[in-house]
């Protein structure tokens, strides 16, 4: 196709799916302006393989060309986090794997706001990103094992494991200096 | 002892993503294993909670604007500046299959992927023409404001005139066309037509320039376009700069609050005409 018509189809097939774009690399990179560089770089990837893009799957694609841009780019500027993106697996490999013998965390309470998004963003990226995909971007698991290049079962081994931290980090004591807080403020003005 | 990914299994229930036998066997499981309704309880629990309240970033107005002017530009002056290199002339053809699958990213292309920074590697995806793009847009890149506006402005009637979409909304009558544009943008632009014999008032559209949502009234001059743009401006009124652009007569002047653009490829008398009578409608607004 001619690029004249890039833009046309770019526009009509990539753009809706900006914020979605926006989302995975602002939870990746945890930070705003860093998002935003990622972002327009990778739409800028993205620009130059509209022509092969058919119209069904739009935003996984996009999506895979942001995590791919997000990930070089983790590599160039934050050296530190090189073990865990060089090998996803290995860093994590020592967990144990989720298990249905492990006591339930019955009581987990209800978390505010500040607290489950502290809790995501305190995730290792592997499972950090298998869990936004899954539900704040609402996508299958196909879907998520095409983006983040990995088997299906791979998604749902670490979707499992990104819950099981998720329930760890909020259950009631995992914070027991944010429950001590108020009752012992009472217990100073009684 | 429970296989390991069994917990897996209870994940996928939770989340519809088993086949229909397996959805059915957790189901039938429910009623006699409170372990395992407790599992499915938490994590519908928590997905409630995340979805809930995990923050939904959405891609800031600033980047979603730049991103349009860029890539926009990049792509329409790839045309605009190279009309006989960039058509779909079977010249180009031997790197396009290449370039256009992207979902060969595995092992080398996938570093290959990596790789690749910055727009420069922009302009060499257009293939055949990347030489001339590369030049094109690092000039983009390095123009000052105003040119890079003329330069979106050149592009917007360029693919005005090529495409479908010349207006939003077709029709003579500025009582037509007026409240529909106020109604999709934030001000009311000044809409009439021409008072010059040969001019056609085609209708209006709704187009984006330096980084928000524009009105764009579309005048006929026997077979040529006339794009007229308004958008909000700075107060104090400026006389009009005409100037060349790619063969296009261009101008521009700030009157009553609004920007004007006017653009056609009409010989330098006849804009000149053009121009007068945009101005006159708008004294008389």
């Amino acid at each position: 196709m001619s690029d004249g018509e890039s833009w046309a189809r770019f526009e009509m097939l990539a753009m809706p799916h900006l914020d979605a774009a926006y989302n995975l690399a602002r939870w990746l990179t945890r930070n705003d302006h860093d998002a935003q560089d990622v972002v327009q770089e990778a739409m800028v990837r993205a620009m130059r393989y509209i022509g092969g893009l058919r119209s069904e799957g739009a935003r996984a694609w996009l999506l895979q060309i942001v995590r791919h841009t997000c990930y070089s780019w983790l590599r160039e500027n934050r050296p530190a986090e090189k073990v865990l993106l060089d090998d996803p697996d290995a860093a994590w490999r020592d967990l144990p794997a989720p298990s249905a013998d492990e006591p339930p965390a019955i009581a987990m309470r209800k978390a505010d706001r500040r607290q489950i998004n502290e809790a995501i963003a305190a995730l290792p990226i592997g499972y950090r990103e298998v869990l936004i995909l899954r539900e704040l971007e609402d996508l299958s698991y196909n879907d998520i094992a095409r983006i983040a290049e990995i088997p299906v079962g791979t998604v749902m081994s670490r979707l499992a494991r990104a819950r099981a931290l998720m329930r760890a980090a909020l259950a009631p004591s995992a914070r027991p200096v944010l429950r001590a807080v108020p009752h012992s403020a009472q217990g100073g003005t009684s | 002892m429970k296989q390991p990914h069994e917990a897996w299994k209870v994940e996928a229930f939770v989340d519809g993503e088993l086949d229909l036998a397996g959805q059915l066997e957790i189901e039938d499981r429910l009623p006699g294993d409170p372990a395992l309704r407790r599992q499915v309880e938490e994590l519908r629990v928590l997905r409630e909670q995340v979805r809930e309240h995990a923050e939904h970033h959405a891609a800031p107005a600033v980047l979603r604007a730049r991103l349009e002017g860029r890539l926009r530009n990049a792509d329409a002056s790839a045309r605009v500046a190279m009309p006989a290199a960039v058509p779909s002339t079977p010249a180009v053809s031997p790197q396009a299959p290449a370039a256009a699958r992207p979902r060969a990213t595995a092992g080398g292309a996938s570093e290959a992927l990596q790789r690749w920074f910055g727009w420069r590697q922009l302009a060499t995806s257009f293939g055949f023409a990347a030489v001339l793009a590369v030049g094109v847009n690092l000039a983009l890149l390095q123009a000052g404001q105003d040119d890079r506006l003329t330069d979106a402005v050149v592009a917007s009637h360029v693919r005005s005139t090529l495409g479908q979409h010349l207006v939003d909304v077709a029709s003579s009558d500025h009582h037509t066309v007026k409240p529909f544009l106020s109604s999709k943008l934030d001000f009311s632009p000044p809409v009439n037509a021409l008072q010059i014999p040969g001019s056609v008032f085609v209708g209006g559209r709704v187009d984006y320039l330096d980084g928000r949502p524009v009105a764009a009234l579309v005048y006929r001059q026997g077979e040529h376009v006339v794009n007229s743009f308004v958008w909000p401006g700075p107060a104090s009124d400026s006389p009009p700069r005409f100037a060349v652009e790619r063969g296009y007569q261009t101008a521009h002047w700030v009157a009553g609050g609004m920007n004007h653009w006017v653009i056609s490829d009409v010989n330098r008398e006849e804009f000149q005409r053009i121009v007068k009578a945009v101005q006159e409608n708008d004294a008389v607004r």
